[in-house]
């Protein structure tokens, strides 16, 4: 593997410089290719970080067209973007921000049966979908492809980050083995999330996935961080793997 | 090992990432000898260099540094 070039040099300086990062640390970065699913209130500052980052292949999954109410939230997205794709929306906006990165849109919702085809080829998935359907089929893929993983959900001013490493570090599942019952919890559109709280849990993600990316740092695996900023309590608890796990308990 | 490098044509932060990074290719011991332009460069490369752990001498406008 080549060297990082002068501009790559320049580019990533900033991050360079810290005692914590290296040449190693980028070069790692620029040879990964991460699954960012969903490209809205999480899914911006995710793949903003990543792609500005240098992840040298972001693919980026989102069935859904930009609305004007997902404005205040995704700031990928901006008012001329209405009814455009936003994995197209969003796959501009990065280009624009690192043309070193090669951004793959795929306007697909992911489920049961094309995660493994989106899976293949990937060294990481950040999930940043809204869904706890979407979020399960993502934790049973990952688990079933030893693929990491960093999930992430976010409501009102509250929310929640978990690293995972299938196999070795306690999944989603381990921590919240059954999907809560259809209706028992609001959904983004009935329930409502500031700007501000989902750009914040999106960051924690976005770092989780540089960690796991480059070895730098400790990942919050085995466990998960509990966010509520409205009193800015940060909880991290603990998960252990389960053995009886139907999504990683064989593995 | 030895190695030498000129950082005078260079401005910060690119004086710091250019010395970090070919420490980093450096072994524990190895010294790299360090060029700099009087000024900015001189003053924050031997900072940064002893920030982190690195034993640094500094001669005029060179700074020799063994890695830690």
């Amino acid at each position: 593997m080549s060297g990082l070039s002068g501009a790559e040099l320049e580019r990533y300086s900033r991050q360079l410089v810290l005692p914590e990062w290296s040449e190693a640390a980028q070069l790692a970065l620029r040879a990964a290719s991460v699954l960012v699913v969903g490209a809205g209130a999480l899914g911006s500052p995710v793949a903003t970080y990543l792609a500005g980052a240098g992840v040298g292949r972001l693919g980026i999954v989102d069935a859904d067209t930009v609305e004007v109410s997902d404005l205040h939230r995704q700031h990928l997205h901006f008012t001329p973007d209405l009814g455009v794709a936003k994995a197209r929306s969003a796959a501009a906006k990065l280009g624009f921000l690192n043309p070193d990165v090669v951004i793959e849109p795929y306007q697909v919702r992911l489920d049961a049966a094309n995660a493994a085809g989106l899976l293949a080829g990937q060294d990481l998935l950040v999930d940043c979908s809204d869904s706890f359907a979407t979020r399960y089929a993502v934790n049973a893929a990952c688990c079933a492809a030893g693929l990491p993983l960093v999930e992430a959900g976010v409501l009102g001013t509250s929310g929640l980050v978990m690293a995972i490493r299938p196999g070795k570090t306690a999944c989603y599942r381990c921590a919240f083995a059954e999907p809560p019952p259809e209706g028992s919890v609001p959904t983004c559109a009935e329930a409502g999330v500031l700007g501000p709280a989902a750009g914040v849990i999106g960051s924690l993600q976005a770092l989780e996935a540089l960690k796991l990316l480059t070895g730098v740092g400790e990942p919050l695996v085995d466990g998960f961080l509990q966010v509520d900023l409205t009193t800015l309590a940060f909880l991290r608890v603990a998960v252990a793997r389960r053995a009886d796990c139907p999504d990683c308990g064989g593995a | 090992m030895n190695r030498t490098l000129d950082i005078t044509g260079l401005t910060c932060p690119m004086t710091w990432v250019k010395t970090k990074l070919e420490l980093e290719r450096l072994a524990p011991g190895d010294r790299l000898e360090v060029r700099c332009a009087a000024g900015e460069a001189l003053e924050n490369v031997p900072r940064s260099a002893r920030e982190a752990g690195h034993e640094v001498d500094v001669d005029g406008t060179t700074v020799r540094i063994v890695r830690r």
